[in-house]
């Protein structure tokens, strides 16, 4: 691929993705490298969602490989649930367990999944906490927080496992504009810190500042990959320059 | 027996009070046991089959469980049919009746009514915990998922305690359906409430005023029963209220349990 030196640590090999009859996802392939932070970008429906739930198996890929630490995850004999430890995910619509407080939510996973003693479990949790800013809240429940609050305790959660890759799907989407700036600027603390982040997102200005590559996906193919420079500054497709156009249109 | 009978309503009432009013309130006890332990049991029943109801079946499952997993659910989904298909009046004489005629079990009367109403309940809340799961949000499972939790510890940990807060007003409805319901256990001897009014009632011919008693003992169970679930409902819902907690790395213990910190009520 473009310009990764590192080994990958997450490889996808020829993923195909059919709901029903409809093929969402054509042929998908790229690397993920140690510390990379992918922005994919696209229009709504074109499968950028869909992969990067294939990627953690909340959707199970119709074909094709998708290689994590050298092993294929999809063999039959593999340990979904403990992969998933290591490849965490932030949604959306935030999916904090509205059960528990936000220290619980943080919790849960080490304590249960990974038998981390209480003790340690709450280090780790208000470790990364305090980092999106939000140990102050840890006796709050889920429906007490504002969206920007939820998706950064979200953040800590996934975070709280340790993941080596941390998935975000639209992770602003659901936010009200002036929210959206905290959550990003977590993100942006978190790639400079070198986690290995792929992120589906409509944050342009973001996806651009940020990460270290960009991949434009349209009708579940991958239009083009590369560099932010390479994807903003100068696109090969035509179809990269009309999206983007449109896009610098819009706002 | 001298004494002047009643000639009013009310005389007859507080007559009846006098003389049967210890018989009413241990038949009243006798119903408020089976409704309770039954609805208890009922639950527990409802909790399990509900569980195995929405177990998820993916292409990865392999064959064989795919196999054990429809002779299950067929197995379910007949019991739930059945028992909520047919009157619980019904299922009593057919339990107590049948158990001596074909498996030659001399069941007491008691007993048969506790498998009745437990299993009755459970027919019932089977398909009250199948709805309570599958009305929690999808992104609920998913987020536990993605954290590595697998299907019993998402269950237990994040699905089934939403559930159940979900579904208590409805177990109330059971409570107070089988403290009413059980009235029909009489059938089979079973000394409730019911049955010990219509002894009573035989013995001066007095049905309305025993059974006007009788009314009013149901309905105080019924009103309490509901209050006191409204209570436990209120409580699972948790403090409306939360502190902030100013600096919480030094106080380890002010976090967990957060009893006597949190606000609200």
């Amino acid at each position: 691929m473009t310009t990764e030196k590192k080994k990958p640590i997450l490889a996808i090999n020829h993923l195909v993705k059919y709901f029903g009859e409809r093929e969402i996802l054509k042929d998908i392939d790229f690397e993920v490298g140690q510390g990379n932070v992918i922005s994919v970008i696209g229009a709504s429906g074109s499968g950028k969602s869909t992969m990067l739930r294939c990627i953690n198996l909340l959707e199970m890929p119709t074909s094709g490989d998708i290689i994590f630490e050298g092993k294929n995850v999809l063999d039959t004999s593999n340990n979904i649930a403990l992969y998933r430890t290591k490849v965490g995910m932030v949604f959306q619509s935030f999916n904090l367990f509205t059960n528990m407080t936000v220290l619980q939510n943080c919790m849960v996973s080490p304590v249960t999944v990974l038998k981390r003693s209480r003790e340690e479990a709450r280090q780790t949790a208000m470790k990364y906490l305090e980092k999106v800013g939000m140990a102050q809240y840890i006796n709050a429940r889920p429906d007490q927080l504002s969206g920007g609050q939820k998706q950064r305790v979200a953040i800590a959660r996934a975070l709280a496992i340790k993941p080596q890759i941390l998935l975000f799907d639209e992770p602003t989407s659901a936010l009200d504009p002036q929210m959206v700036g905290e959550v990003l600027e977590v993100m942006r603390e978190l790639a400079e810190e070198g986690l290995t982040m792929i992120i589906v997102t409509h944050e342009m200005a973001f996806a651009r500042d940020v990460s270290t590559r960009v991949i434009y996906m349209a009708d579940g193919v991958i239009v083009e990959d590369g560099t932010p420079q390479e994807v903003f500054g100068s696109p090969k497709h035509e179809r990269t320059k009309e999206f983007l156009a449109r896009f610098t249109q819009n706002t | 027996m001298t004494a002047d009978m009643p000639t009013t309503f009310f005389g007859w009432v507080v007559f009846i009070i006098n003389q049967y009013g210890g018989a009413l309130l241990q038949g009243a006890g006798v119903t408020l046991l089976l409704a309770i332990v039954g609805t208890l049991i009922g639950c527990a029943i409802g909790l399990f089959v509900g569980i195995v109801q929405t177990v998820p079946i993916t292409e990865r499952t392999n064959t064989g469980l795919k196999i054990l997993n429809r002779a299950v659910q067929f197995v379910l989904a007949a019991y739930v049919e059945i028992f909520r298909g047919t009157p619980m009046i019904v299922q009593a004489m057919v339990v107590y009746y049948g158990s001596m005629a074909v498996f030659n079990i001399d069941m007491s009367a008691m007993l048969a009514g506790f498998l009745v109403v437990s299993v009755n309940t459970g027919a019932y809340m089977a398909e009250t915990v199948r709805g309570g799961i599958i009305s929690i949000d999808k992104g609920q499972t998913e987020a536990a998922m993605a954290i590595g939790m697998n299907h019993f510890q998402t269950m237990y940990t994040v699905v089934l305690p939403q559930a159940l807060r979900n579904i208590m007003p409805q177990i109330g409805n059971n409570l107070i359906i089988n403290i009413k319901d059980t009235s029909v256990l009489n059938v089979i001897s079973v000394t409730e409430l019911y049955f010990a009014s219509k002894s009573a009632a035989g013995v001066y011919y007095r049905y309305f005023e025993v059974f006007f008693v009788t009314c009013v003992i149901y309905f105080i169970m019924t009103f309490a029963a509901s209050r006191i679930l409204r209570y436990f409902e209120r409580r699972m819902a948790g403090s409306a209220d939360y502190q902030l907690v100013g600096d919480p790395m030094a106080d380890p213990s002010g976090i967990f349990p957060n009893g006597t910190k949190m606000g609200g009520k």
